[in-house]
């Protein structure tokens, strides 16, 4: 055993916790105090509500809906928006505005499914590349350069093509093989950085066993960093679902998601163009709130980039 | 310096060579056959002449072998599906074509991108900076295929401007760069406004202002070179999405580059194109950000050490 | 300076804000297709425009245009026009001599002699001769080429046996002497068929049936079919080929027939997004489609441009046998299915609901067509639930494969919910074309109950599709093996008269979809073509049931 929780705490809880002098003490949170400014900050508090909002539509909205989003009825077919549809109805004459919802759905659970994947793969990654360091460090950051090298989108429809179907789990598995290098890169600067900090070398010469140094100082430090790369990968996921969904090698029917949505609006956009709009628009608003969150969060967490 | 840049270029090889192996392992595992593109069976006889005459069936290390060899004399091989032409042939007549509305969405962005976000950034806080963001997020957030679609009916058919698809006058040129230019165009204004921002803060230039027109002007120039570090740092990963974009504006405006042959030849399952293309798209990746890291060692020659 | 570009940036920032709020501005209605186009409305005596240049979109790159090598329209299309071919399709699909002079069957029918004209040149000033026929045939059927289409030529004494040879075990080179095409002289050509078969002078318009230019082929190997490097003998010249993107064909004036050919050039694109192709008519840039994206069926049909031909092709839903066993199951999902209503509304290309598997359009159709009470066009829905609930043990959850270009799935949807009602429950598993191949094998794979394909006719006699069912056939993926059926089509190769063939052709689609029939298949429509052409060239610009254009027709008038 070796030192004592309360030291640390207050050696771990970093600027926040630094009282001004003179001051009364109060015992204040990092995440109290980020909190505090995240709402400050208008367009990312904007921005953090209208997510919340489109979160709720797509999970509520297929429940609450009279229409069977699967029901296939001609005679109802590319209707402009009414009461009873409130974003129309597709070329199958089923509900858009339910349609879109599920659609959210598929895609903000592949958003989010590699999103966290990414982030597993990147943290352990960068995380053992960068607190052995040395030699293992690396071959490690050698082999992610490799990687690195393979592109994106080729590199995901071949993934694809092995897997063989595309649906939910595919995509997130395909998305996110490709794109956890930045990730590991980002953690592995981190815990080298951190590495290096007083308080982590201190818990050194006192003794501290390395999963405590990891588990108690690295990771949670690089925490704020991890939230706001969450934000940051998220657009690019959605964003990769769509494009892969628009060349065709997107999410199998019947199930949609935006992008699949949108490269069937965009063949009868001359009759109907609602039902590339739509979609479209769906993917455009959660990209734009995650970017003002991903700010707002970066502001919140660390006060340094606060502009005057 | 020197050794540095010598350091970087030597390690490509070796990655290269991962690059190529992680292909051809994953290739081997789609399956299918390049020699049968309609419904149509191919007679037994046929298909054994042509899987003997492009060594389809050779045993693993031979064809990785033939391959690598192949690649290091620049010849990547006969295609399957398209008989009669080579895939460097290929490469010849689609590439130059990706990589043209590449540089020329590119330099959109840059062109517009960039005084825009200074502009915000001078203006900072007025309603210029908000609109400036506002808009350049918006365009950032929609998905290139609205964006175009929007461009090709409007532009396009209605107004007569341009001509809807092709790419053979500069005429044709325009909206395919424009609409994928867009996205990395919100990037730069952004990234720029972001790090002029930070700058400016910064007490140099306050003094600088203080003290007047001398010293605003030398500092000027500084500050205009450290804004241009992020968009380099932003140039790497901009590479990958210009090219995972450039796959759907190629479709959508008819450009012969080789997004559309690429998705092609995957699903005709021809084997040497898909290797061949993933092959130089990854040198294309490899040598952009062995680019961008020299730059980055020029401008900012901290970074040099860190890398090993 | 920075105020200037901050005004500058202004109003592109507001320029682009009108864009986007324009574009969400509500539905456009009623767009017409037509465009500035070349004005006038023609009537049948239109008079010959000054300019006879046409764009068409071919909709693709053409794979090769190797007549042994091509196997698509796109490629047959361009080849059929820069090529001579023996023996062209009329209107009615009846062929007729063409770079020959005459064609002979023998009495047995099993030889078939073909007479030059006199004076065929290639473009480089060589003689067009019978060895050049004979060579081009014996190439196609190498090994060493690989052609798709060389079974074509199956019917040729020795064409399977030299095909089927191994290069690298057999000297084939004897093989081919064996093969019996052979150029008696500069203008004859014999043939020899393994048996009687009526059908194989038509057979012969086919693309893969063309000469290539020997020297050429020597000469530049692989890439002699480069627009610098090809020779070629028909109408047209290729002048320019600028691959992935456009492809250039111009009049030959020395060709043998050049006074009756009215355009002088064909410019072509390939345009394979329909969207874009349709965008690209509109604004005037390509005066032929010949497909369209099904989902703007509907509008287009309402325009003055729009053109539909009959096709010989049948789209048809295939089932295991192994799977569903009892014919009555077969037979209640035949039943099911509102193939008109299917048309109507999701296929909406006007296409003939199939009442056999055989497409309208076939010589001999009449006699051959069962009308099968299986395959009602509206579909019958109560006589199919009594059906099925005649059987014994249904097999209530199948599979239903379909690949994922456009169009299949929605019919899919469509026939899904048809069988819904008989309280079938069906997966419907899309998959990407090739591990889609790969699952139909034959044999199928055991989670296939019931496919979706397409059968597109090479050449106009039944056979083309009937032969389909036979138990070898490599196009079978449903498991169906009826040595009668088999016996059937064996005694139609045999039988010359064409009336007597079409009886059995007939007899042979009886027992698949007559009263007692077998339903391995279950035949949804006959295909159409379906394109833009502007008014200027529509009266001659004519696609044919195998989607052929003959440009040599065509005249663009004012």
């Amino acid at each position: 055993m070796s030192v004592t929780g309360a030291r640390e705490e207050a050696l771990a809880s970093g600027p926040g916790a630094a009282p001004a002098s003179g001051a009364p003490i109060r015992q204040s949170n990092l995440w109290k105090d980020a909190w505090g400014r995240y709402v400050r900050n208008k367009a990312a508090a904007i921005a953090g509500a209208v997510f919340v909002v489109v979160l709720l539509y797509c999970l509520i909205a297929p429940f609450a809906s009279p229409h069977d989003p699967d029901a296939v009825n001609f005679a109802l077919a590319s209707q402009t928006p009414s009461l009873e549809h409130p974003f129309g109805t597709d070329k199958f004459g089923r509900d858009l505005f339910t349609r879109t919802a599920l659609g959210g759905r598929v895609s903000m659970l592949i958003g989010f499914g590699a999103t966290l994947a990414i982030l597993l793969v990147g943290v352990i990654y960068g995380a053992i590349s960068g607190f052995i360091g040395g030699r293992v460090d690396n071959g490690l950051m050698r082999f992610l350069d490799a990687l690195y090298g393979l592109p994106y989108l080729p590199f995901a429809i071949i993934t694809l093509a092995i897997i063989g179907r595309t649906n939910t789990w595919t995509m997130m598995i395909a998305l996110s093989i490709a794109s956890w290098f930045t990730t590991a890169r980002i953690v592995r600067g981190q815990v080298l950085t951190l590495k290096e900090n007083d308080y982590v070398r201190a818990a050194k010469a006192v003794g501290a066993r390395w999963y405590r140094i990891l588990g108690r100082h690295l990771l949670p430090n690089t925490l704020g960093v991890l939230i706001i790369a969450i934000f940051l990968e998220l657009p690019g996921v959605i964003l990769g679902e769509a494009f892969l969904s628009f060349i065709g090698l997107g999410i199998s029917p019947p199930d949609a998601s935006w992008g699949a949505m949108a490269q069937e609006g965009r063949t009868v956009f001359r009759s109907h163009p609602t039902a590339i709009i739509v979609p479209s628009v769906a993917i455009a608003t959660l990209v734009l709130c995650a970017n003002f969150v991903a700010d707002g969060l970066r502001d919140a967490l660390d006060p340094r980039t606060r502009e005057t | 310096m020197l050794k540095f840049i010598v350091r970087r270029v030597f390690w490509t090889i070796p990655v290269l060579l991962v690059v190529i192996f992680l292909t051809f392992i994953m290739m081997r595992q789609i399956g299918g056959n390049p020699f049968r593109q309609s419904e149509r069976a191919v007679p037994e006889a046929v298909q054994r002449n042509l899987e003997a005459k492009f060594h389809v069936n050779d045993p693993w290390y031979q064809q990785y072998a033939y391959y690598v060899k192949g690649v290091f004399t620049f010849d990547l091989g006969p295609s399957l599906v398209v008989r009669g032409r080579d895939v460097n042939d290929i490469v010849k007549t689609h590439f130059p074509k990706s990589i043209e509305l590449g540089v020329y969405a590119f330099l959109f962005a840059l062109v517009l991108g960039v005084p825009l976000g200074m502009i915000a950034a001078l203006r900072h806080n007025t309603w210029v900076d908000y609109s400036a963001m506002f808009v350049s997020n918006v365009f950032h957030a929609v998905p290139s295929f609205l964006v175009a679609t929007l461009l090709i009916y409007f532009v396009a058919l209605k107004a007569g401007w341009v001509p809807t698809s092709g790419w053979t006058s500069w005429e044709h040129k325009i909206l395919p760069s424009i609409a994928l230019g867009f996205g990395p165009m919100a990037l730069f204004a952004r990234l720029v406004r972001g790090t002029m921002l930070e700058t400016l803060q910064q007490d140099y230039v306050r003094t600088a202002r203080a003290k007047g027109l001398r010293y605003r002007r030398v500092v000027g120039l500084h500050v205009l070179r450290n804004s241009l570090i992020p968009v380099v740092t932003a140039a790497g990963p901009l590479l990958g999405f210009i090219i995972t974009g450039s796959f759907v504006i190629e479709l959508i405006f008819n450009i012969p580059g080789i997004g559309q042959n690429y998705v092609d030849s995957i699903s005709n399952r021809d084997y040497s194109v898909v290797m061949g293309l993933t092959v130089l798209l990854s040198v294309i990746v490899i040598l952009a950000n062995l680019v961008v890291d020299i730059l980055y060692g020029i401008l900012d020659p901290r970074t040099r050490d860190a890398r090993s | 300076m920075r105020s200037k570009t901050f005004w500058l940036l202004l109003a592109m920032v507001v320029a682009s804000l009108a864009l986007v709020a324009a574009g969400c501005g509500g539905d456009d209605e009623g767009d017409d297709a037509a465009g500035t186009g070349t004005g006038a409305t023609t009537d049948e005596g239109g008079t010959e425009a000054a300019e006879q240049v046409i764009t068409v979109n071919w909709g693709t790159e053409p794979p090769s245009l190797d007549p042994g090598l091509a196997s698509d329209t796109t490629s047959a299309n361009i080849l059929l026009n820069i090529m001579d071919p023996l023996v062209k399709l009329d209107d009615d699909l009846n062929s007729v001599p063409y770079a020959a002079e005459s064609v002979e069957t023998s009495e047995d029918g099993k030889t078939v002699t073909y007479t030059l004209r006199d004076g065929l040149k290639w473009t480089n000033g060589d003689p067009v001769t019978a060895e050049d026929f004979e060579y081009s045939w014996k190439r196609t059927v190498s090994p060493e080429l690989g052609a798709d289409y060389a079974y074509q030529f199956y019917g040729i004494v020795g064409a399977q046996e030299y095909n089927g040879c191994d290069p690298k075990k057999d000297k084939c080179a004897a093989l081919a002497d064996k093969m019996a095409v052979n150029a008696v002289d500069d203008k004859t050509l014999e043939v020899k068929l393994t048996t009687p078969q009526p059908w194989f002078v038509q057979q012969s318009a086919h693309h893969s049936f063309l000469a290539v230019h020997k020297p050429t082929v020597d000469k530049f190997g692989d890439k002699w079919t480069e627009a610098e490097n090809i020779v070629t003998n028909g109408a047209f010249t290729l002048e320019r080929w600028e691959h992935s993107s456009a492809i250039d064909i111009v009049k030959d004036p020395d060709w043998r027939d050049a006074d009756t050919v009215k355009l002088t050039r064909v410019n072509g694109r390939m345009i394979e997004d329909g969207t874009t192709a349709v965008q690209a008519f509109e604004a005037d840039e390509v005066d032929a489609l010949l497909t369209l994206p099904p989902d703007e069926t509907a509008r287009l049909k309402e325009t003055a441009e729009y053109a539909q031909y009959g096709a010989l092709g049948t789209y048809y839903y295939g089932v295991n046998v192994d799977n569903i066993p009892d014919v009555k199951q077969r037979r209640a999902m035949a039943l099911a299915i509102p193939r008109q209503s299917i048309i109507d509304n999701i296929a909406q290309a006007d296409q003939i609901p199939a009442t056999g598997f055989t497409p309208e359009g076939m010589p001999g159709y009449e006699a051959i067509n069962p009308d099968s009470p299986w395959l009602p066009p509206e579909g019958d829905l109560e006589q199919a639930k009594e059906l099925m609930g005649e059987v014994a043990s249904p097999k209530e959850n199948i599979t239903l494969y379909i690949n994922d270009s456009p169009g299949h799935r929605e019919i899919a949807v469509g026939v899904q919910a048809a069988w819904k009602e008989l309280g079938i429950d069906s997966t419907i598993k899309q998959q990407e074309f090739q591990q889609y191949l790969e699952f139909l094998g034959p044999p199928p794979n055991k989670d296939v109950d019931s496919y979706r394909l397409g059968w597109i006719g090479d050449f106009v006699d039944a056979i083309n599709f009937l032969e389909l069912w036979t138990c070898e056939s490599g196009n079978n993926s449903t498991n169906y093996c009826n040595k009668d059926y088999d016996a059937l089509i064996e005694k139609a190769r045999q039988t010359e008269d064409n009336d007597a063939r079409y009886e059995i052709y007939g007899q042979a689609e009886e027992i698949l979809f007559g009263e007692d029939g077998d339903m391995p298949v279950l035949p949804i429509y006959y295909y159409t073509y379906q394109g833009l052409e502007r008014e200027s060239i529509k009266d001659s610009f004519e696609l044919n049931l195998l989607d052929q254009v003959d440009l040599t027709k065509v005249v663009v008038t004012e």
